[in-house]
């Protein structure tokens, strides 16, 4: 017992001992820590442009949070690839602003936990985001991009993204997709007064998004929508194909997947159920072209997209697409390419437009961005960045599937503007 | 054996404080992605803690973990926030806590009479049907897109960042570094009441129960009440978390909590050690922070090549993932009974080693205790 | 009319699918009391295998091959991961935990494989259909349903009349007295997971078959829909687990069809409504509905 008391005491002296000097250790320590004279990160470099967090006196940083490993794995490759290849070429210019640019690019697997911790590793160091995949991931990380002012093209493109300053979605949503879709069946399917669309959608924000869109333009027309939502994971729409029938659709939109969207017209075809089928941009990829799908979805299937076919004769497009499959000769070509590489073009204007205002900081960059009216990069129709509560184009493409033409797309209609649109924005 | 119980207990007793210095320094010298993981894991440990004494003490399964994360979570967002009540923050927090046991007692008629894996698939409904509602009331829970959670405010110190930014010894005190602290708070409140209640009276209830309802029963413990007892703390301990999770992410979003999640609580407390709440700790950090640490470095590795670099190679996430999954079975075919176990028979290794060398006042050495001792468990 | 009958007969495809993935998971959990997070993986496997090998070995020559290999690898695991844990309770749980650890290693390297593609699996049905008075089938359905059934019958048939059968449900009885009466146990359990993966590799089939457009990376993610199949009907139950998927299959085929009717429950209920389902039935019957009664009587 004797023994004990003492190491008892003991004990307890070295454990105050132990606190004491560890105390001591940490105000002596937190002087060199890295932390503490981390403060002024923001000034002026050599050539007298201001600079902030992810701006060198010869590199700019850029940041691109996306999915390379989960369900937009083929997606999030091909907007890297193209994004990077857009780098090179950049830099190969001579880069922007006199600075080389470098692309720091994260994987997070569709994780939003993964995608919050990225974001909190490389925030600090990049000026701006041209790519984040993964309505989750945007949504978890609004509030922080707001905060720190990051300019952002999120891989999205729902209206409820709109509205935030360093927030910018490219294109149009889709909503405004929809009502050009509506607009182009009653205009060349022969829809009229009385009939009823069904509208297969995502639930979330990408599906409810569309139908706003859809009902809008429905109701504008007379026509009614019967909606079906369904999960990411459901790729057998038997059941929402009867339920269709049972409703007499005479055509059908669908927002979802690629592999819903094969399933969705596979069956309508299978089951006699003949009518025209439009889809939003994401719901097709050019893998459907090799599923037993292919015939009845180059029957059936129209597509409405922001951006035009990758295999469009647009000079820019088609130089592109050149250099593009000549980099990555086994990589397919698809949308992704194109938005990705749009996407990073855009951002090197943004930049050069904002070094010649004299600063490259964050504000300045985003003030920049929003001082665009007419962005034009040859890649698709010009936007307008300067109304946060706009889409930044309301120009719609119609494109057809097609299994011989690069990226398994042709342009059916050039891009316009449906005539509802207008009115559609000014009432919401 | 008397005396090497309070040689123990004391030994613990000095190096608690040096533990608790240890853990108030990171702020100082870490970055925010560090300090993220940091509260990610805190935050999982107080769920794990709640999981392994429904899961360690009363032997009951629940794969519905995610679920009472989410209404603590979404239970803060909305009582302290706008649309919403807007009650004081601190108030709301101790609502949502309150709000996920309501949740787990609602519950309570399945918990009382489903057993095991049938509890642990019919809780998996409430992820589910959770999941449906978060998306579905929009008003509330800001649906797809979730809704913005307000930050704490305790006495008029908020826990995020402010301009200017306060500096504590030259260091900037932002979000996340204030947060860790009433992470380190929540949670050594959560250790010392869960042990506190493992100890307790209707601890040992809960233990005797697991071990033989019927025997438990025959002694006079009432089955189905301790059992719904044992959910309810289980869902408010799950409560606590998703507030501070909440304020970790600063932006609440459905899709988080999902089935994953709730098989990665399941996880932690297997992988820790069953029924232990130290056990749950290294469970929650090890699932936590192994994954985030794994995607960040892995690029370091050889045959790992930069994200979206190479065709058909493996890149630094799938490496990660492939890391983790191995790990997850290597600590169970070495250590079935958990990172706690490994701890404990290393402890002992050590310390027979020890008492093996002269030492004058050395304790008497500890008859080798079978360490993997375990009471017949019940049949899942 | 049409409608209803539609939907029967979709809810009944469906039902059939989902047998073959539950009725793996109470074969497994039966004989070694492990929930097995790691079958949509070797769902996945067997699909892929069919996938790759079918332009080779055509389609019969590449599913076979494909089931042979999943269940040689499922039999493996068991064998010489999980059994290393012992057999009695407490390492069933922790068993079930590795499962997931070895369903993390296999997906990710599936899904890399995999990528964005959709895979065929070269199966002779294509799309398709039959003609039954006023209703249309997909062949390959009506194939899911023939195919289940002779499969299913096999499977009662294996447990009831062989010797294999007798020793895992003496197993499953009552661990130590069957070991005691010199049933192998280790043989028995790995038995009983060679048929599990053989089952979930002749799912996948299904799944990815013509009213689905190919396999996916996410296809394996289909078992999760037979968890509450196989909690319906009583986990150590294999007439359960056929009955839960067929009542879970129908479920989920009427509240899709009738989802127009249903609006009140919210759009998108369909995948919820198992869920549902199973609730109220373990509230009722604890244990399933064709489970053993577990309370002890004191």
């Amino acid at each position: 017992m004797n023994t004990t008391h003492r190491t008892r005491r003991t004990r307890r002296r070295t454990a105050k001992a132990v606190l004491a000097g560890a105390l001591a250790l940490l105000l002596a320590a937190t002087g060199c820590s890295s932390k503490a004279d981390d403060g002024d990160k923001g000034g002026e470099a050599a050539d007298g442009v201001r600079t902030g967090p992810g701006v060198g006196a010869d590199t700019i940083r850029l940041g691109a949070l996306t999915d390379l490993t989960g369900p937009y794995a083929t997606l999030g490759k091909s907007i890297v690839q193209a994004q990077q290849m857009w780098a090179e070429e950049t830099n190969a210019k001579g880069g922007i602003c006199d600075r080389t640019v470098e692309i720091v690019v994260k994987d997070h697997g569709y994780d939003v936990q993964k995608a919050v911790t990225a974001y909190a590793d490389i925030a600090p160091d990049v000026v701006a985001l041209p790519q984040v995949i993964g309505s989750p991931v945007v949504a978890a990380l609004l509030d922080d991009i707001e905060r720190d002012k990051v300019l952002t093209f999120p891989q999205a493109w729902a209206a409820s993204l709109l509205g935030r300053d360093a927030v910018q979605v490219l294109g149009t949503t889709y909503d405004v997709d929809m009502i050009a879709a509506v607009e182009f069946l009653t205009r060349t399917k022969g829809l009229k007064k009385g009939d009823t669309i069904g509208h297969v959608h995502f639930e979330g924000d990408y599906g409810a998004n569309a139908l706003e869109g859809s009902t809008w333009a429905a109701r504008k027309a007379g026509l009614k929508v019967t909606g079906q939502k369904i999960k990411a994971t459901d790729t057998d729409l038997s059941a929402q194909v009867s339920a269709l029938r049972k409703e007499g659709v005479k055509a059908v939109l669908i927002s979802a997947g690629p592999a819903q969207t094969a399933s969705l017209v596979g069956v309508a075809a299978s089951r006699g159920l003949k009518v025209p089928v439009v889809s939003s941009a994401p719901g097709f990829a050019p893998q459907l072209m090799k599923t037993p799908a292919a015939p009845a979805l180059a029957a059936m299937l129209s597509i409405v997209s922001a951006a035009p076919a990758v295999s469009s004769d647009l000079p820019g497009v088609k130089d592109m697409v050149a250099s593009y499959r000549k980099k990555y000769p086994d990589s397919p070509v698809d949308s992704g390419v194109l938005s990705g590489y749009n996407a990073a073009q855009l951002m090197g204007a943004d930049l050069k437009k904002a070094c010649e205002a004299g600063g490259l900081t964050r504000e300045d960059v985003v003030k920049a961005h929003r001082a665009q009216t007419n962005a034009d990069t040859g890649l698709g129709t010009p936007q307008n960045f300067s109304d946060v509560d706009r889409p930044a184009s309301v120009e719609t493409y119609v494109l057809k599937p097609d299994a011989e033409a690069v990226g398994g797309v042709v342009n059916a209609e050039d891009a316009h503007a449906a005539p509802g649109v207008e009115e559609y924005l000014s009432a919401r | 054996m008397s005396d090497r119980l309070p040689a123990a207990l004391t030994r613990r007793r000095a190096s608690l404080p040096l533990l608790a210095v240890a853990l108030c320094l990171p702020p100082f010298y870490l970055d925010a992605f560090w300090l993220r993981i940091g509260l990610f894991s805190m935050a999982a440990a107080i769920g794990a803690v709640g999981l392994a004494l429904l899961s360690g003490t009363a032997g009951q399964l629940s794969l519905g973990h995610a679920f009472f994360l989410a209404v603590g979570a979404y239970g803060y967002a909305w009582l302290a926030g706008e649309p919403g009540p807007g009650l004081p923050p601190a108030l709301a927090a101790l609502l949502a806590v309150l709000l996920a046991g309501a949740a787990g007692g609602l519950f309570s008629p399945v918990a009382a009479r489903v057993k095991g894996v049938y509890l642990g698939i019919a809780t998996l409904a409430l992820v589910f049907l959770g999941h449906h509602v978060l998306l579905t009331a929009d008003s509330v829970t800001g649906g797809f897109n979730g809704r913005s959670v307000p930050p704490l405010t305790l006495g008029g110190f908020a826990f995020a960042r402010s301009d200017p930014e306060p500096t504590v010894l030259g260091v900037p005190f932002g979000a996340e570094e204030r947060l860790w602290y009433l992470g380190l708070a929540l949670f050594a409140f959560t250790w010392f009441t869960a042990r506190g209640l493992l100890r307790s009276r209707p601890g040992r209830a809960l233990a005797a129960l697991r071990d033989s309802e019927t025997a438990a029963s025959v002694m006079g413990v009432d089955v189905a009440r301790h059992r719904s007892a044992a959910f309810v703390v289980s869902s408010m301990y799950a409560g606590l978390a998703g507030v501070l999770l909440a304020l970790a992410f600063r932006r609440v979003v459905p899709d988080y909590f999902s089935l994953a999640l709730s098989v990665d609580y399941l996880a932690m407390i297997v992988i820790g050690g069953l029924g232990s709440v130290a056990g749950a700790t290294a469970g929650a950090v090890f699932v936590t922070a192994l994954p985030l640490l794994m995607t960040r470095y892995a690029d370091q590795l050889p045959l790992v090549t930069a994200p979206g670099s190479a065709e058909g190679a493996v890149g630094p996430t799938e490496a990660a993932r492939y890391l983790y999954g191995a790990a997850i079975v290597l600590v169970l075919l070495y250590a079935p009974d958990g990172l706690h176990g490994l701890a404990r028979r290393a402890r002992d290794r050590v310390r027979r080693r020890r008492s093996r060398a002269p030492a004058p006042d050395a304790v008497v050495p500890p008859p080798s205790q079978p360490t993997a001792a375990r009471t017949k468990e019940h049949t899942p | 009319m049409t409608t209803l009958l539609d939907n029967i007969l979709g809810g009944l495809a469906l039902g059939a699918v989902y047998a073959l993935v539950a009725l793996g998971f109470v074969v497994i959990f039966k004989a070694s009391g492990v929930l097995n997070f790691a079958h949509g993986s070797l769902l996945l496997l067997g699909g892929y295998l069919t996938a790759v090998l079918h332009d080779d070995l055509g389609f019969a020559g590449a599913l076979a091959l494909a089931v042979l290999v999943t269940a040689a690898l499922a039999g493996a695991l068991d064998r010489f991961l999980l059994q290393r844990g012992g057999q009695d309770a407490h390492s069933a749980h922790v068993q079930t935990i590795v499962t997931i650890g070895i369903d993390i290693v296999l997906l990710t390297d599936l899904s890399r494989r995999i990528g964005g593609d959709l895979l065929s699996l070269g199966d002779p049905w294509g799309d398709a259909v039959t003609e039954l008075g006023p209703v249309t089938v997909a062949d390959s359905r009506l194939a899911a349903i023939v195919v289940s059934a002779v499969v299913i019958g096999a499977v009662f048939a294996l447990f009831r009349f062989t010797s294999w059968g007798l020793s895992l449900r003496a197993a499953a009885e009552d661990l130590e007295a069957a070991a005691l009466m010199g049933v192998r146990l280790g043989r028995v359990r790995a038995g009983a997971w060679c048929l599990a993966g053989a089952l979930a590799a002749l799912a996948a089939v299904f799944l990815a078959a013509f009213p689905a457009p190919g396999l996916e990376r996410t296809t394996g993610q289909i078992a999760l829909n037979a968890f509450p199949a196989a909690i319906l009907g009583g986990l150590a139950s294999p007439a359960g687990a056929l009955a839960g998927s067929l009542i879970i299959g129908l479920t989920e085929a009427f509240v899709v069809g009738y989802q127009s009717e249903l609006h009140v429950l919210g759009e998108g209920f369909g995948d919820v409504a198992p869920y549902a389902v199973m609730l109220m039935v373990l509230l009722v019957r604890p244990t399933g509905l064709f489970g053993a009664k577990g309370a002890a009587r004191v």
